[in-house]
């Protein structure tokens, strides 16, 4: 029986998602971000409420990183950084808490989206986030995204990964 | 659309989708079904079949999808009941929160409510996801003549407001688009030089004319999924992201629902969130799920030259005849519905025609017509007729909705607003038709009471084979419809609609009740397995033969076996929406099995049809769950019983059957009946066939095209030949690379879409079990 991280890791490949297990230091944490911007013109990062603040702190040296982004610049950046709520294991889904500043826009603007996960907030199935005895009942209490994959559409034609939506989803699995 | 279409269609465009939107009149159904073949057909199969086959992927992976749907049952019939009190719920709490609610009547209300909040706020853009609801109040029609820039951002709804078409379909509107035909209608339209030659290109180019769009939208128009009344959240079910940016980019968000769409509590989304993209497009989650519960708090976007605004939030609550269904004991089955479009998908028909065809202005598809009579008016359901009844849909509905059964309901009605004829008139007093039904088109009253023709035909077929033989009784039949027969096979597809390029089964010398009462007793022991054979219409009166060769078998397996007398049951009535006829013959049927089942018999019926009466719709016609029960508990199908038999008798099928003595080899082609498959009788009769030792193989098609009656009526037979196309497909391709093998179907209207795709014999299940009987 893989448990629930591995089994995370399998459906959010298949959903089109890319995910790196990364160790939870700033250092692994910047150099993950660093190594998937390589090429993109700005990064956007969220607020993070889950992860102990110097996680993200190493991020916000990188170069191309925009500290206090206005909506134009949030229009244009390339890559976003969010923390996830919690993950889904048998849908390969990160859930992304709104509401914390920028946690929209960076989930849902710019063509890479890095979702950083803790392991410890992956739940099974995605009706357990709606029980009250799961991450304290957080789940029904907030506004939620479930984000299974990057934005796709079988409308054109065969299927398209990239719509309005992030083109790519990174997700950093915090061991 | 034959300006715009690049498909390889023969024959040329003859309308447009928009043009046979409204069905109210027969002939744009008509006219409708040939446009969809000529031209929509390849996509919308290609789409469907795609979904259907992911749907079953990925329910499968469901560790307790019926219990799912049971909850998700329950949520809704409670939410349903309790409607008007949600209602006032969720007005509180959308409120509380800032928000403001507007509960309309009718179409009208709401889209003038909705311009009024646009005026209000200058808007002069207004960027929509993807909501039929929308469609339904025709909301784009009122902002535009208002002068207000509506653009559908959803990139299928996209591609019809590029067209101007109505959608096709739930979830995947333009699905009837092939990327050829979008690439020809985007070259078209936008005057682009471009090739936009692949599905990439053509998602960038709709991306590149949309963000702008989204970015400086004065509102966002959603719909919603589900609404949870006591939180005011909105689950918002997509895949593009463009309904996370008309929520969340423009300063005013307005949400437009059906009341059906509340449920008590957020807690009780949690079965649909798993069923909901299981269901629709195959997928484990799609990739937004949101459930937001506005106004947001995030600070508003403002792009320089975008005025500042406060974050606003409208919830539109839609009625516009939904109360008015809830009161309606068959309408209100349709506000359960949470349109996956599952139903759509696992249907033969629309696999084949797709919405614009199986549909109507804004609903489409086996459940779309209770949604057009609900809002709308009665006549533009008129496109259910293409529901046969074969009841595929049934357990691919996560709320459990009886779609056939709607569907019957709504031809009732339609028959009984039509005007009667004398003809209709004439054949319901011969045929003693029950007075309510008399009123429906003289075609209906034939194949609703074929028991009664069939009686007539056979004796003449009798008499013909006693003085002329085969030929004769040919002729007696009107099966020989190409020769002699012409003449008459032309007056019944004038008067009754029975097509005449149909071949009609030929009526046996006996009918399975003479010809039983010819074969020898069996000699049972006293604790022997005791059954009825039930002479169904279509075996008695059609394939005897196979009800002969199932008496034989299980008394030669030691089973106490009599056959009752040949009695309609309502399968015919309740396909052409006669349902008081159909209770009527359900009645005669049940009281002719009565004495049988008080002796102790099990029931065994020959053709699936008919059993599927006995084991899934004779609930509606029964008075009583109790005598419902009585039959259901005890009807077989003529394989299931023999398996029943040996288990009971501890024995193993390969100490009673050898596929080595088969006469048409062991290699062969199982095709199982729509209805059989639906009642679970399909399934153990292609296992035991492996177990004996045959080398099975069967198709994915979810029906023949025949379906009962459908594929011999004159208006049909195109689409029912077109169905069929894809079990003929499947079959010559095994064929092509295994080589031939023998046709084995156990209803009596597949055997004839089987002998119109091959001209080969057929034989049924039992017939193949009894001749590989050991000795």
């Amino acid at each position: 029986m893989p448990d629930l991280a591995t089994t995370f890791e399998q459906n959010a490949t298949d959903a089109g998602a890319t995910v790196w297990r990364c160790e939870r230091t700033p250092l692994a944490v910047r150099s993950c971000v660093e190594r998937a911007a390589e090429g993109l013109k700005g990064i956007v990062l969220s607020e993070a409420e889950f992860l102990a603040p110097q996680i993200l702190g190493g991020v916000r040296g990188l170069a191309g990183v925009i500290l206090k982004p206005d909506d134009e610049q949030l229009a244009t950046a390339g890559v976003g950084v969010t923390e996830a709520f919690a993950g889904i294991a048998v849908t390969g889904s990160v859930c992304i808490a709104m509401g914390r500043p920028l946690a929209a826009a960076t989930s849902l603007l710019m063509p890479l989206n890095v979702v950083l996960l803790p392991g410890e907030r992956i739940v099974e199935r995605p009706r357990d986030l709606f029980h009250p005895g799961c991450l304290k009942g957080e789940g029904l209490k907030r506004n939620l995204v479930f984000v299974t994959g990057p934005s796709a559409t079988a409308d054109m034609g065969p299927l398209v990964r990239g719509v309005h939506g992030p083109h790519r989803l990174l997700i950093l699995l915090l061991e | 659309v034959s300006a715009i279409s690049d498909s390889p269609a023969k024959t040329p465009a003859l309308e447009t989708p928009r043009a046979v939107a409204n069905k109210s009149d027969k002939s744009r159904l008509l006219r409708a079904i040939r446009m969809s073949l000529a031209i929509e057909s390849p996509a919308v199969r290609r789409n469907t079949q795609a979904f259907n086959t992911g749907r079953y992927a990925a329910t499968a992976l469901l560790p307790d999808y019926d219990a799912l749907k049971d909850q998700a049952r329950a949520i809704k019939d409670k939410s349903i009941a309790a409607l008007p009190e949600l209602i006032q719920t969720l007005k509180n709490s959308v409120r509380s929160r800032g928000g403001h609610v507007f509960v309309s009547t009718t179409a009208e209300d709401a889209c003038r409510y909705i311009l009024d909040v646009c005026r209000w706020r200058a808007a002069k853009l207004v960027i929509k996801g993807k909501t039929i609801t929308s469609e339904e109040i025709r909301l784009n029609h009122v902002l535009q003549n208002d002068g207000i820039e509506v653009v559908e951002s959803d990139l299928a709804e996209f591609i019809l407001q590029v067209a101007d078409e109505q959608p096709s379909h739930f979830i995947g509107p333009a699905l009837h688009y092939s990327r050829e035909r979008i690439t020809a209608l985007f070259k078209r339209k936008f005057k682009t030089d471009q090739p936009l030659d692949t599905g990439e290109a053509l998602t960038q180019f709709a991306r590149e004319k949309l963000r702008d769009k989204f970015l400086y939208a004065d509102i966002g128009i959603t719909g919603a999924n589900l609404i949870a009344a006591d939180t005011g959240t909105l689950m918002l079910v997509e895949s593009e992201g463009n309904i996370r940016m008309a929520s969340y980019l423009p300063p005013v968000h307005i949400a437009i629902a059906g009341v059906e769409k509340i449920i008590p509590t957020r807690a009780e989304m949690a079965p649909f969130v798993e069923l909901l993209a299981a269901s629709a497009t195959g997928q484990s989650l799609a990739a937004y799920t949101s459930f937001l519960s506005p106004p947001l708090t995030d600070p508003i976007f403002l792009l320089p030259g975008k005025p500042a605004k406060a974050r606003e939030f409208h919830l539109v609550l839609i009625d516009n005849g939904r109360m008015r269904m809830r009161e309606d004991a068959v309408l209100r089955e349709t506000l359960n519905c949470i349109r996956c479009g599952a139903c759509l998908n696992s249907c033969a028909n629309f696999q084949t025609v797709g919405g614009h065809a199986f549909g109507g202005e804004s609903y489409s598809g086996g459940i779309g017509g209770a949604w057009e009579a609900g809002t709308g008016k009665l006549e533009n359901a008129r496109f259910s007729e293409l529901c046969t009844g074969c009841t595929r849909c049934v357990n691919q509905c996560p709320v459990r909705i009886d779609i056939p059964w709607l569907n019957a309901n709504l031809a009732e009605r339609l028959n009984q607003q039509a005007a009667p004829t004398p003809l209709s008139h004439a054949l319901g007093s011969v045929t003693s038709a029950a007075d309510e039904d008399r009123t429906a088109p003289a075609g209906k009253i034939f194949f609703g009471n074929y028991h009664y023709f069939a009686k007539w035909g056979a004796r003449m077929a009798s008499l013909a084979h006693a003085i002329g033989g085969t030929k004769l009784a040919e002729l007696a039949s009107l099966s020989d419809g190409a020769g002699r027969a012409r003449p008459l096979r032309a007056a019944m597809e004038r008067w009754v609609g029975l097509d005449r390029r149909r071949n009609l089964p030929v009526f046996p010398k006996q009918t399975l009740v003479q010809a039983a009462q010819k074969l020898a007793a069996g000699v049972a022991k006293p604790k022997a397995p005791k059954a009825v054979l039930f002479a169904d219409v279509f075996t008695n009166y059609g394939l005897a033969q196979r009800g002969v060769v199932t008496i034989e078998l299980l008394r030669a397996l030691g089973v106490d076996i009599v056959v009752s007398e040949s009695v309609p049951e309502g399968r015919a009535a309740l396909s052409q929406g006669m349902i008081t006829t159909a209770k009527g013959h359900a009645k005669r049927a049940a009281i002719e099995l009565d004495r049988y089942v008080s002796e102790g018999r099990d029931i065994v019926v020959v053709e699936p049809s008919s059993l599927a009466m006995f084991r899934r719709d004779m609930q509606h016609l029964f008075e009583s769950k109790e005598r419902f029960e009585r039959f259901r508990s005890r009807a077989f199908d003529p394989v299931e019983y023999v398996i029943k038999v040996l288990e009971k008798t501890s024995r193993k099928p390969t100490d009673i059957f050898d596929a080595a003595r088969s006469p048409v080899g062991p290699k062969i082609f199982f095709h199982a009946h729509c209805q059989q498959k639906t009642i679970g009788a399909a399934a153990p009769t292609e296992k035991l066939l492996r177990e004996v030792g045959f080398d099975v193989l069967t198709s994915n098609v979810e029906c023949c095209g025949m379906a009962g009656s459908f594929g011999y009526k004159a208006d049909y037979y195109d689409l029912s030949m077109a169905v069929g196309a894809d079990l003929f497909t499947q079959i010559t391709q095994q064929e092509r690379s295994g080589g031939k093998r023998a046709l084995i179907a156990s209803g009596t209207s597949c055997t004839e879409q089987l002998h119109a795709g091959f001209d080969r014999a057929v034989m049924h299940p039992i017939e193949l079990l009894a001749a590989i009987l050991k000795k």
